[in-house]
């Protein structure tokens, strides 16, 4: 047991949290074609800082085992008019934690009479993963832009982790896309540049993975607001055709 | 995906019946549970002329038991110096998958024939352990197979022409994989005639 660089995900533990955590009857009682596996958005969730903002993007599926239960969710939520999460991982535990989030925002922004600041809504965040950390499984992205700072991304992952980063990935798609971002991400892009980034790596993970699929929803946010873009499916780019 | 064993490989296929012509089509995704890895794993096998088989479940056994029955069918024809009929074909099919009863092939299969003289048609599906069907309308097999037969109780219609049929069977199964994770990425459809095969690659969504 490491203290200096504790393990993030032990995978033991996590089989005995499924044990315990739905009633163990029904494995016994209903035909293991109809248990239903738990609604996860698996997931791409993409967001970069650039000069002025930040670019976030997101797939649209959201699956309950292999079944697709919506193919056009909307996995942005704003949690304060400049302020967005991306959800990825258990789908009822991530909307749970953005309505908390975003009403401890609202409260908060009433007390202090301004907006408040990204990184204190990247804190409320991870303040509720890391406190439910045995019974959550969300892994967030919290991106937005506050006037102190301009625009901010904060990684909010599994365990209940909080850091600032100029790039970030998240959800199963992911695993697909380090690469394409390794090789081309540079900092100090322009937005268009950015853009192009966040669209090409959720098309590129959307063809590898299953559980991500539909279209491309991204969101441009800086100090004038938010401009929300949909990519429907024949709109994406074009890429290796496997 | 759970470790449900018939869809770790995913994919799904479709049978339909039309005016002496039939379609079987099928989706094209070869993938690891979440993961796709090629996007040209067909699942439909020709046995004799107007004979098409196809098998949706784990991939090494699709592999395993089309070459399998294809090592039977050959060496009834050397045999028999004729070519399979369909029902016949069915036949070999189940008794291979009733032989492994009590350690199954983790594959359901569609049988589909035509009968060239008579324009009689066949299509027959199996569970993995071999049970027999009727000769139906409509089948599917597959991790998307609910999905798809929604859409095909819909789209079929009895006595359609070759054209008809194709359009109903592409569309039941390329929006049926839309609502499934683990098939999909394009589609091939075969449509037997009495004197000719058409097949057609559909595009589909790649996701």
């Amino acid at each position: 047991m490491d203290v200096l660089n504790p393990m993030t995900y032990d995978a033991e533990e996590d089989q005995l949290r499924d044990r315990t955590k739905y009633s163990q009857m029904d494995k016994h009682i209903i035909p293991v074609e109809f248990q239903q596996q738990p609604v996860s958005t698996g997931t791409t969730i993409v967001a970069v800082e650039y000069d002025g903002g930040v670019i976030i993007g997101a797939d649209t599926r959201t699956s309950a085992g292999t079944f697709v239960m919506n193919r056009f969710t909307d996995k942005l939520t704003p949690l304060t008019d400049q302020i967005f999460c991306l959800r990825s991982g258990s789908a009822a535990d991530t909307q749970a934690i953005a309505q908390v989030v975003t009403y401890q925002l609202d409260f908060l922004s009433a007390e202090m009479n301004e907006p408040p600041l990204v990184r204190i809504a990247a804190n409320c965040v991870r303040r509720m993963i890391y406190q439910y950390r045995d019974d959550f499984l969300a892994g967030m992205i919290v991106a937005g832009w506050d006037k102190k700072l301009g625009g901010q991304v904060y990684s909010c992952p599994l365990g209940g982790l909080l850091v600032r980063q100029p790039v970030t990935l998240g959800g199963s798609g992911s695993t697909y896309i380090w690469g394409y971002l390794d090789n081309n991400y540079r900092p100090n892009m322009t937005k268009d540049e950015c853009y192009d980034f966040v669209l090409k790596g959720i098309t590129l993970a959307i063809t590898r993975d299953g559980s991500s699929g539909g279209c491309a929803r991204i969101a441009i946010i800086n100090k004038d607001g938010v401009e929300r873009i949909d990519v429907l499916g024949n709109d994406l780019p074009k890429v290796f055709d496997l | 995906m759970g470790d449900d064993i018939l869809s770790y490989n995913g994919g799904v296929a479709l049978a339909m019946k039309g005016k002496e012509c039939i379609a079987i089509a099928c989706d094209k995704r070869y993938g690891v549970q979440n993961r796709t890895i090629a996007t040209n794993f067909t699942k439909i096998f020709q046995y004799s002329d107007h004979c098409f088989v196809s098998f949706c479940g784990l991939a090494t056994d699709v592999q395993t038991v089309s070459e399998r029955l294809k090592f039977r069918t050959n060496l009834y024809e050397l045999r028999e110096q004729r070519k399979l009929k369909p029902n016949v074909l069915y036949n070999m099919l189940t008794n291979l998958l009733y032989e492994r009863r009590f350690g199954p092939y983790f594959v359901f299969a569609l049988v589909v024939g035509l009968d060239p003289k008579t324009g009689e048609t066949f299509i027959y599906d199996s569970d993995n352990i071999g049970a027999v069907s009727d000769n139906v309308n409509l089948a599917t097999v597959g991790t998307a197979s609910e999905y798809i037969f929604g859409l095909g109780e819909l789209f079929f219609k009895p006595n359609m022409n070759a054209d008809e049929l194709f359009e109903a069977t592409s569309q039941a199964l390329l929006n049926g994989v839309d609502r499934d994770s683990a098939s999909g990425w394009g589609a091939v459809v075969y449509v037997i005639e009495k004197d000719k095969i058409t097949v057609r690659e559909l595009k589909g969504r790649q996701d």
